[in-house]
């Protein structure tokens, strides 16, 4: 047992010397691998960054509730009772066609504006603020809350914000896409890159097999190159978005700027980084692995 | 006792209908040392294929030291030739690496603790007379050099079995005669050992049983 964490240790030592002595053999192979990682990663941290603002955004979505001008004060209980019982409801406020009226005159500049009419054209209201935030739920909620009696319509005020969550949805998706294809990428660019080493040294493994070698032996220098391969390739995506980060997110800020509104592209975190890493690692073994099963069967001594 | 090595009714076919081997039978005791003789094509090295696993009996049973190689899964037949010590006629040798750790691949593959493995290496070495070029590249080597360095890998694991495929064939006769001597002396330590050649006047100085090979038969 003891001997056989030395051999693997031993292996994992002389792959990663094998990667530094001869950093540019590698290069392309790594270079390789940590494009395909590094892609879904700037498009996942792309989609989260946007989601943890629009998180912020829709904080209090709001749907206000228009009564029938001919609604009347046991109309408005009603009304009011249903929305204090309702589960889906944070809180609401009532906004009376007076208090609407005089706000309309404060608020742009048009006082005197009432003396003109005979009747207040502006009806009673209800600002409800729900307790989710999900836009299907606020849907059906819009919906049901238009329903209620002398309810002329209640209007979703954030529908764009609903978009934006369409928008965030389908980058997630496009996320797992891109990061599962790029996956099998990975897989396929370390099997070609074992497959060639292992035909590269054809003759040291059939004279290995000759003195007695199992293919766990021969396996394992490949099995541990991968490894590095997968780490090392894990770490360069990581510097690569974090490059990413750093030189997009002033212009990001500036265009949020026009908006008032403040976006920051976020890199990776520690646990995400050590996902990373391990998915890398792990893709590019299996990568090896594959290659090895299936060509070193076909390296037989004769 | 059993035997080292027996052969029951073994017959090897090779694809295309060539039959290398007809069903032979024979047995080779533990500890003994045997000459295989014929000339190329006999079916000798067809023999020491079947002893060491790289080829299969069409039909018949190979037992070397106790285990039926016919049985064995692929999986199974590296742990066999663990035990055996292979020379062969064109060294194998790993160009990519020095002397001493040409040496160091099967104490390597079966695991040995690496001080120790290091004073064995040394002790082969010494043992074929190349100790003082451990560090120099197997290209460097004349061919005698090259055919002892394969020796001391052959034996560096202490095999209880050594095979060698016509290991004296492109040495002048004074090589071939320190390579026999060489053999000798494993034996005489308790190593079954078989040496295939074309060639009989070198057996016939040492007085041990020869199997005569012809066509996958013994020569009559």
């Amino acid at each position: 047992m003891k001997h056989f964490f030395y051999l693997n240790w031993q292996s994992a030592r002389h792959a990663l010397a094998k990667i530094l002595r001869q950093p540019f053999g590698s290069l392309l192979t790594l270079l390789m691998l940590s494009i395909a990682l590094a892609l879904p990663l700037s498009l996942y941290l792309t989609v989260s960054s946007i989601q943890e603002w629009a998180g912020r955004l829709t904080a209090t979505p709001q749907i206000t509730l228009f009564m029938e001008q001919s609604a009347e004060e046991a109309d408005l209980a009603a009304v009011s009772s249903t929305l204090t019982k309702h589960p889906r409801i944070q809180s609401y406020s009532f906004v009376g066609k007076k208090q609407a009226l005089s706000d309309l005159e404060k608020r742009n500049g048009l006082a005197g504006l009432s003396d003109g009419l005979t009747d207040n054209p502006l009806p009673d209201a209800f600002v409800v603020t729900p307790k989710t935030l999900e836009p299907h739920e606020l849907e059906m909620l819009q919906k049901e809350l238009s329903g209620l009696p002398m309810v002329e319509t209640a209007q979703f005020d954030a529908r764009w914000a609903k978009r934006l969550y369409g928008m965030v949805e389908m980058g997630k998706q496009l996320t797992w896409f891109l990061g599962a294809a790029l996956g099998i990428a990975l897989v396929l660019v370390t099997y070609n890159a074992v497959r060639m080493q292992i035909l590269a040294r054809r003759d040291e493994i059939e004279v290995a097999k000759l003195i007695g070698a199992p293919d766990s032996f021969i396996r394992r220098p490949f099995m541990y190159h991968a490894m590095w391969q997968g780490l090392l390739a894990g770490l360069a995506a990581w510097g690569l978005t974090s490059w990413l980060v750093l030189t997009a997110n002033p212009a990001i800020h500036d265009f949020a700027q026009l908006y008032n509104e403040r976006v920051d592209l976020r890199g990776l975190t520690p646990p995400e980084l050590l996902i990373v890493l391990a998915i890398s690692a792990v893709l590019a073994m299996l990568g090896a692995r594959l290659a090895a099963d299936h060509h070193l069967r076909q390296i037989q001594p004769r | 006792m059993q035997g080292m090595i027996q052969f029951d009714q073994v017959t090897k076919r090779y694809p295309g209908g060539n039959e290398a081997l007809k069903n032979l039978s024979f047995t080779i005791d533990t500890g003994e040392m045997v000459f295989l003789a014929g000339h190329s094509g006999a079916g000798k090295s067809t023999l020491l294929k079947l002893v060491a696993g790289i080829e299969r009996a069409t039909s018949g049973g190979v037992i070397v030291s106790g285990q039926n190689l016919s049985k064995l899964r692929n999986s199974q037949i590296p742990y066999v030739r663990q035990h055996i010590g292979m020379v062969f006629q064109d060294h194998k040798l790993l160009f990519d690496r020095s002397v001493f750790d040409n040496v160091m691949l099967p104490l390597d593959i079966i695991g040995f603790d690496r001080r120790d493995a290091a004073r064995r290496v040394r002790a082969a070495l010494d043992k074929v007379g190349l100790l003082s070029k451990e560090k120099t590249m197997p290209i460097r080597l004349s061919g005698g050099e090259q055919q002892r360095l394969c020796i001391a890998r052959a034996v560096v694991h202490r095999p209880s079995l050594l095979l060698a495929d016509e290991p004296s064939a492109n040495l002048d006769r004074a090589y071939a005669l320190d390579i026999m001597e060489l053999f000798k002396s494993f034996h005489q330590v308790g190593v079954t050992v078989v040496i295939s050649a074309h060639d009989e006047t070198l057996m016939e100085d040492y007085g041990r049983r020869i199997i005569r090979l012809k066509e996958g038969q013994f020569a009559a």
